[in-house]
């Protein structure tokens, strides 16, 4: 059992979504930086996908009820009891002890437990759904004084701290940065980009600040604005995470986690899946460049990525085996 | 005796490959600091050997290794770590983490067993280090 | 939070308020173009009508046999097929997909027959009286003409369970608002554009209230999540006409 002993809003129950229902109307959601969630769990000895808090306010604090198996991973300066964990790091809570996060630089913190978060599955996830108001804990975010059930742990490691290389780090030759920072996201030309004439470019070209008006639901993007010469006239469509859409007003939105499922504003360009998690980390304030991609480099990207799980779900178990074998001599 | 470096493998493998030869499964080696003790694997060659840093002898300062939990790259860094942490010597609490070996894209944390002061970084950074390999040494608080 | 980000919604509606529909409309052939690697949308050429929604229906029906599509999303007159991986080759996959257009035939789901029962006028018909204005029709009639209306369901989307009715007589279509209500109470019966639907949240909406239905259109728990289904027929029942 878990207790929550300070939460800002906005915190909530998240696990890799319910996708599948975007025909009736019903958004995904799921983790912002579900790389981040998987890891989390893989240190645990979770699945993958079980649900785990995801924190973007800060500071949050937990207190273990009992002795817990949990990982911390994304961002978030994390300690317990006033001793500070390493990044992307799992570790085993004694009962009383308290979790502390802090804001680090990247937008989001994953905490998942051995055992996962217990709260009951709607249409086959435990994503909290802020907008559906279903999901989590009664669709709501996490508050002070809410306890948290946790599953049985299956295969907990039998180890006392153990990480992962941060994938900003293991994977640094396929998602780079700009030298000054700028995040660099890859992505294709979607459906009205053409019809953006001489803005286009300026929308590749030029960085984009990241406004405050953002959260889980999308990202509104400041900048010199683009515009169709035109208007563009569009028929409702099915929409998903990562596409950039462009209002009236020229400023693009890139739609997330909590999008709605459809939508009718033109759509200059569509985010790579496997950017996504980056977009996640990325900060209100900080500044991204878009990128044109292709398919192959997509898919050069997502075999990365399920190396780098698989990697840390297969090396953190051999290790747990080895250090075991160790302790018995 | 003194001369020998047992946190140089090529010492240790030449050392092990003896052992074999000769049909015995360990050694204990003292210097003036401290007990080294290596295992060979019979029903495993070429593995590596087992190097166990023992208690230090008696009279003399108070010196412990701190070894690799586990084969890997040892660095004292976190990979995410903005400054390199500080270089001995320096007080070290018990199980505080003082580096890591990193083993694919695991990291395994490296602990001091017992308080003390870090008196001497043993491998470096990115170094290839095997099971027990000294990497600190620290000095007890008598 | 929701209200940081109002979801751009469907402006399909605002075709016969304005200028006569431009791109992409005017299209000829089925036009296909991606979002992110591994979602392509099909646009149907044409009118925003039946005839090209039961081909949408039809396409949607074919794709379910494609072991590598991980979701299916009928929209307006368009389908998004999301692929479960990245496809290797965009340009077979656009191949694959015009292909089953051609072959889709235009379907007739024989849906259900759902009825809403309506309180018309009254608190929540917070824009009879505009939609009275820019018609020239008296309250009376604009209320007539939308539940004497039978009413397809063309897709659900934008929200849990929100069926997008099509079949809005012609004298009562009225174009989404430029500035949304921010919080317009679930259960309001609106209009936008050529389309009529009962919001199911509550929360910031472009259309316009004519009246409140006391149905609650989804359940996150129930078996069938939502009432309506794409093919459904709607008809709206006069509980009470407050005017």
């Amino acid at each position: 059992m878990i207790e929550i002993v300070d939460a800002g809003p906005f915190n909530t129950i998240q696990d890799l979504g319910r996708p599948g229902y975007r025909n009736i109307g019903v958004t995904a959601s799921g983790a912002m930086d579900p790389l981040a969630l998987k890891i989390a769990n893989l240190l645990v000895g979770n699945d993958e996908g079980d649900a785990a808090i995801e924190v973007q306010t800060f500071p949050f604090r937990l207190r273990f009820r009992e002795a817990t198996v949990f990982a911390v991973t994304g961002g978030g300066d994390a300690t317990l009891d006033g001793v500070a964990l390493p990044p992307w790091w799992m570790q085993t809570a004694g009962a009383g002890q308290c979790l502390e996060l802090r804001p680090s630089p990247s937008a989001r913190a994953y905490i998942a437990f051995g055992g996962g978060v217990d709260v009951p599955p709607v249409m086959g996830s435990r994503s909290t759904s802020l907008r559906g108001a279903f999901g989590g804990i009664d669709g709501r975010f996490l508050k002070k004084d809410d306890t948290l059930r946790l599953g049985e742990p299956a295969g907990t490691l039998p180890v006392d701290g153990l990480g992962a290389v941060p994938p900003a780090k293991a994977l640094a030759a396929f998602f780079p940065n700009a030298p000054d920072g700028t995040l660099l996201i890859r992505a294709l030309p979607a459906g009205e980009h053409d019809l953006f004439g001489a803005d286009a470019e300026r929308f590749w070209s030029q960085s984009w600040k990241i406004s405050s008006q953002s959260d889980r639901t999308g990202y509104r993007l400041s900048g010199e604005p683009v515009r169709a010469p035109a208007s563009v006239e569009m028929r409702s469509y099915g929409i998903v995470p990562g596409v950039v859409q462009v209002p009236p007003g020229g400023e693009p939105i890139v739609q997330m986690s909590d999008a709605n499922t459809a939508g009718g504003y033109p759509k200059i360009a569509g985010v790579v899946e496997a950017d996504l998690w980056r977009l996640g980390q990325a900060r209100i304030g900080s500044r991204l460049r878009f990128v044109r991609s292709s398919h192959a480099e997509a898919r050069t990207l997502d075999r990365a990525l399920a190396d780098y799980v698989e990697d840390v779900r297969n090396t953190s178990q051999m290790v747990a085996r080895a250090l075991k074998t160790i302790a018995g001599r | 005796m003194s001369a020998v470096d047992f946190s140089d493998p090529a010492t240790i493998a030449f050392l092990a490959a003896a052992l074999q030869a000769a049909g015995v499964d360990g050694i204990e080696i003292e210097q003036p600091a401290r007990k080294v003790r290596i295992v060979v694997e019979r029903d495993a060659p070429g593995a590596a050997p087992l190097v166990q840093t023992l208690q230090t002898s008696p009279g003399a300062t108070q010196l412990e290794a701190v070894t690799a939990p586990m084969a890997g790259i040892f660095d004292a860094n976190h990979p995410d770590s903005p400054a390199p942490s500080s270089e001995p010597p320096r007080e070290v609490g018990a199980g505080e983490t003082l580096g890591f070996i990193r083993v694919g894209s695991v990291l395994l944390p490296v602990k001091a067993s017992r308080p003390g002061m870090l008196t001497g970084r043993v491998a470096k950074d990115g170094a290839v280090v095997g099971y027990g390999d000294p990497l600190f040494e620290i000095e007890l608080r008598p | 939070m929701t209200s940081s980000m109002p979801q751009p919604v469907d402006r399909s509606a605002d075709t016969l308020a304005k200028k006569p529909p431009s791109t992409p409309a005017y299209r000829r052939q089925a036009h296909i173009s991606t979002i992110g690697a591994r979602a392509f949308l099909l646009e149907a050429p044409g009118d925003f009508d039946l005839p090209a929604q039961r081909r949408i229906w039809a396409l949607a029906r074919a794709l379910r046999h494609w072991d590598d599509l991980g979701e299916i999303v009928p929209g307006m007159t368009n389908l998004l097929a999301i692929f479960k991986t990245t496809p290797e080759d965009p340009d077979a996959v656009t191949a694959r997909l015009l292909d089953a257009w051609e072959r889709a035939e235009s379907i007739d789901i024989r849906g259900k027959t759902i009825e809403i029962g309506v309180h018309y006028g009254g608190e929540h018909a917070i824009d009879l009286a505009e939609l009275c204005n820019r018609s020239g029709l008296s309250a009376r009639e604009v209320v007539r003409l939308h539940y004497e209306g039978t009413y397809t369901v063309f897709a659900l989307g934008s929200a849990p369970g929100f069926g997008y009715l099509h079949g809005l007589d012609p004298r009562i279509h009225m174009p989404r608002k430029t500035v949304p209500s921010l919080n317009m109470a679930s259960g309001c019966v609106t209009i936008g554009g050529m389309q009529t639907g009962v919001a199911v949240l509550t929360g910031p909406n472009g259309w316009n209230s004519i009246g409140f239905a006391d149905l609650q259109m989804f359940d996150p728990t129930a078996d069938v999540p939502a009432i309506m289904a794409p093919g459904d027929t709607v008809r709206f029942l006069p509980e009470r006409i407050e005017l």
